[in-house]
């Protein structure tokens, strides 16, 4: 089984103990839910973020630079509670080498309830990186910026005695749960992403991402 | 932002704590670092004995507002560490101003744009090159030294994060102007690069037309050099998005346009001036200062944020008490109204990060220490509970129907050099189209895997792949299997391969295909409820699906069906990416001789190039058994020759000999 399957997989049977649903999204994705509904406005700074692949002709029209996007979709077509686990292929036009590839996967998770705070988020990551890497695991949080948070974080986790940056994550910013048509004064949310190529990369000790797509079976029959 | 330890000390009257220990406290309360360099040169920091060390801080668009400045990560590390800044730092003390120089006429077409406009003419100026302090500073920044007057008003950037230019008043014809540009208008500017310019780009003018691009950079008519005696100073602000349009569009971003994008108070511009005067004083003892104009028709209101104690640490998850929020929000010079565990916060001007009780919590939070949340314990949930993804779990069923008849998954490209939608900016030519089916990709996987047969020790390339395809219809999820025959054996062919993999696939989905196909199966189609849904040994060996056509009329599988739980212990080890060389020996011996002994000397003459061998052929005659091994070499570090791997064939067939074996 390919390396990217069996970590979709382990992840999810991990999340779905949590009671954690899949979600999807398509590749091709608007501006609308990569972008603004996720409090990323155009000529704004956060932009600069990702680079974007934009499909030529088609204005608004965009490779998904991430799996956030799914949370609108699933937000404006579901109603909460919900906990969901969205697996996506995810594209960044940048130059590739051995950790960086034009395309990859990411998974986003994302609680929308009631009440909901970082005490959560980092319960939840805990639960799940202790059974990804043993209950040696630990977890740890940095403040960062994603616009689609706020507060938002950097989360390391303790693996093999180093701190290794595996994901970002924050509770979810009411300007993007007003753009899921959800009623931010009842609900509240938390979302966290992190690369699957590099929890991959990581467990199997794989050394350049770019064996990954490469469809060279030297690499896919080890697994 | 680079951060000079020796620069930001000169904010406080304490000793600093170590770039070690500074970045240590950023990391983990303020922003990313991204490493600590050692200058030498003559900032000389009070707690390194020789040197300097400059902390690269990775600010990012919540605090670039006010954290691409020396004031403003001073603040951080007041707050952080407790320690006293030493008095007035940034002097904004206003100079006396000498009536008899004209005041600068401005006007200002577009108040949004230019949300202000502060300038005042000084005259009287020497302007030479700045001493070695001062270049180290700026090189510590990462910038240059161009002389006095320019350098001051970048070391004024740096410690106060507004942006300020200096113009040759003598060179600047009539009165200013902040427009529009006019279509196709055109600026050389200082680095002699001549723009043409557009309708949506501002510039700074006077009668003769550009002086600067606003916000961004300066021209070279107006450039203030060495021969320069009197300057115009300008202040202003600049709308964020507007900047960063014209930096973008001319790949001019700067010191300067970095931060207007990201946006500062127009609060600060006068004493923006003020300070770079008292600079300029300083090195022009005989400087004059002319009288301060302030355009400023909208001035900036304090933003105030109401929340509660409890609302702040229901959101962290913590139990804080209300006088340590209190005295967390104050050290940030917020203005805090408490009414039982009501706070109605002022925000300062330059903190534009702070809108929502969101954004309080964070600044709560990452004050106190997010070490301080303590994971919630969570409770496994009743998997019935848990709605299944008919699509994701179709799809992953397959995968292991596949698996089990011996296929391998791959994930390919998705950028492909040809399809019916494009991007805009490819990475190659080659990458430039999303690929409209997986089958291209499966011929080059089949082809490339069929070159490794022998070392992957297989008779027949097996694989297949789940994956988004994009035509001018839209995006699909597809499914392509593919086989290839290494070996070729009598009635068996890679499309018969397919054929049966078909039938397989479709029983095991319980799902009613019809297939129009050739009755060799070189070739046909799949149809579904009308529909054609998929391509059969179009090309050999090969079959497209699409997906999404069937996941709704094939029964969800179960969560435990499809085993989603981890997976063994795999240990994965690197491969060469060097040719490797096939060998086969066979060799007749005694029904006395085991496997291993023949096995033995094969390994123990393979040398570290022999990489894998393979029993593939035994057959017994007249008391004899003959054995067949293959062998593989490869290098990790060289393309092998022919002539060592034959050496080392010689070695193991001379030893078999020496054995009184019969090498075939």
């Amino acid at each position: 089984m390919h390396p990217i399957t069996h970590t979709i997989r382990e992840m999810y049977a991990i999340f779905h103990d949590l009671g954690f649903q899949i979600a999807q999204g398509p590749e091709l994705e608007e501006e609308f839910y990569n972008f603004d509904a996720l409090n990323i406005p155009n000529d704004h700074p956060s932009r600069d973020m990702q680079d974007t692949f934009w499909i030529k002709g088609q204005k608004g029209k965009l490779l998904t630079t991430q799996t956030s996007a799914i949370q609108i979709r699933f937000m404006q077509n579901n109603k909460p509670p919900f906990r969901i686990l969205a697996p996506g292929k995810v594209f960044r036009n940048e130059a590739t080498d051995a950790t960086h590839e034009a395309q990859f996967f990411q998974m986003e998770g994302m609680i929308v309830d009631k009440e909901v705070s970082l005490a959560d988020l980092k319960g939840v990551l805990e639960y799940a990186f202790k059974k990804l890497f043993g209950d040696n695991a630990e977890i740890r949080f940095r403040p960062s910026y994603f616009p689609f948070v706020e507060p938002g974080v950097e989360v390391d986790v303790k693996w093999k005695g180093k701190w290794l940056e595996v994901l970002g994550a924050g509770l979810i910013h009411p300007h993007v749960l007003k753009a899921g048509n959800i009623d931010g004064k009842e609900w509240q949310g938390l979302a966290f992403a992190f690369g699957l190529d590099r929890i991959a990369m990581l467990k199997y000790g794989i050394d350049d991402i770019r064996h990954l797509y490469s469809g060279d079976l030297r690499f896919i029959n080890q697994f | 932002m680079k951060i000079s330890h020796s620069w930001l000390q000169e904010y406080f009257k304490d000793t600093l704590p170590t770039a070690e220990a500074l970045a240590e406290l950023f990391t983990f309360h303020s922003f990313e670092i991204d490493g600590i360099d050692r200058r030498d040169g003559h900032l000389s920091s009070l707690s390194e004995s020789k040197g300097d060390k400059i902390i690269d801080a990775k600010i990012l668009p919540d605090r670039a507002h006010f954290c691409l400045s020396y004031k403003g990560i001073a603040e951080e590390v007041k707050v952080l560490t407790g320690l006293q800044y030493v008095d007035n730092k940034i002097d904004d003390t206003p100079l006396a101003v000498d009536e008899s120089i004209e005041k600068i006429n401005v006007s200002v077409e577009n108040a949004d744009f230019c949300r202000r406009y502060v300038s005042r003419k000084i005259t009287g100026l020497e302007i030479k090159e700045s001493d070695e302090y001062i270049k180290d500073k700026l090189r510590a920044m990462d910038g240059r030294s161009i002389n006095t007057i320019v350098d001051a008003t970048n070391i004024a950037m740096f410690d106060y994060g507004q942006p300020l230019h200096a113009f040759d008043a003598d060179k600047v014809k009539g009165d200013i102007v902040v427009r529009s540009a006019k279509e196709g208008e055109s600026i050389t500017l200082l680095d002699g690069k001549e723009i043409t310019l557009s309708s949506n780009d501002h510039v700074i003018a006077d009668e003769e037309g550009p002086l600067a691009i606003a916000g961004v950079k300066g021209g070279k008519r107006a450039e203030v050099t060495m021969d320069t005696k009197n300057i115009i100073i300008e202040s202003a602000n600049f709308e964020p998005a507007s900047v960063r349009k014209t930096s973008t569009k001319y790949n001019l971003r700067n010191e300067s346009s970095k931060r207007f994008e990201n946006e500062i108070t127009p609060g600060i511009a006068l004493s923006g001036i003020n300070h770079v005067s008292v600079l300029i004083s300083k090195i022009n003892p005989n400087a004059k200062f002319g009288p301060i104009i302030d355009f400023y028709p909208k001035p900036a209101i304090n933003t105030v944020i109401t929340t509660s104690t409890n609302f702040i640490n229901k959101k962290l998850g913590i139990n804080i008490p209300q006088e340590k929020i209190v005295a967390i929000l104050k050290n940030f010079s917020i203005v805090v109204e408490e009414k039982e565990e009501q706070l109605s916060l002022t925000i300062p001007l330059h903190r534009f990060d702070l809108v929502i009780p969101e954004d309080i919590v964070e600044e709560v939070g990452r004050i106190y220490g997010y070490d301080k949340v303590v994971g919630t314990k969570q409770e496994v949930k009743n998997s019935a509970d848990v709605p299944a993804h008919s699509g994701f779990y179709v799809a992953e069923n397959i995968k292991n129907i596949l698996l089990s008849l011996g296929f391998s998954e791959a994930y390919l490209y998705t950028l492909v050099n040809k399809g019916d939608i494009e991007v805009a900016y490819p990475l190659a030519s080659d990458k430039k189209a999303l690929r409209t089916n997986l089958c291209y990709g499966m011929l080059k996987a089949l082809d490339m895997n069929a070159r490794n047969a022998d070392l992957l020790f297989i008779d027949t390339v097996k694989m297949f792949e789940v994956g988004k395809v994009f035509t001018n219809k839209g995006e699909h999820t597809s499914l392509c299997v593919g086989v290839r025959r290494i070996k070729k054996v009598k009635g068996q062919t890679s499309n018969q391969d397919i054929r049966d993999t078909r039938e397989a696939l479709l029983k095991a989905l319980d799902i009613d295909i019809m297939t129009v196909c050739t009755v060799d199966d070189t070739g046909g189609i799949l149809r579904f409820k009308g529909e054609q849904i998929g391509v059969i040994n179009a090309i050999d060996g090969i079959m497209e699906l699409n997906l999404d056509a069937l996941i709704p009329h094939i029964k969800t599988p179960s969560y435990e069906s499809i085993n989603f739980g981890p997976a063994a212990k795999i240990i994965y080890r690197p491969f060469s990416i060097y040719p490797f060389i096939t060998r086969d020996i066979a060799v007749f011996v005694p029904d006395s001789v085991k496997t291993e002994d023949v096995e033995n000397i094969i390994t123990s003459n393979g040398t570290e190039l022999l990489l894998k061998h393979k029993l593939f052929d035994t057959f017994k005659k007249d008391g004899k058994t003959s054995y067949a091994f293959r062998m593989i070499f490869q290098s990790f570090e060289r393309t092998l020759t022919d002539e060592e791997i034959n050496k080392i064939m010689e070695t193991i067939s001379s030893d078999m000999k020496g054995k009184g074996w019969e090498v075939r």
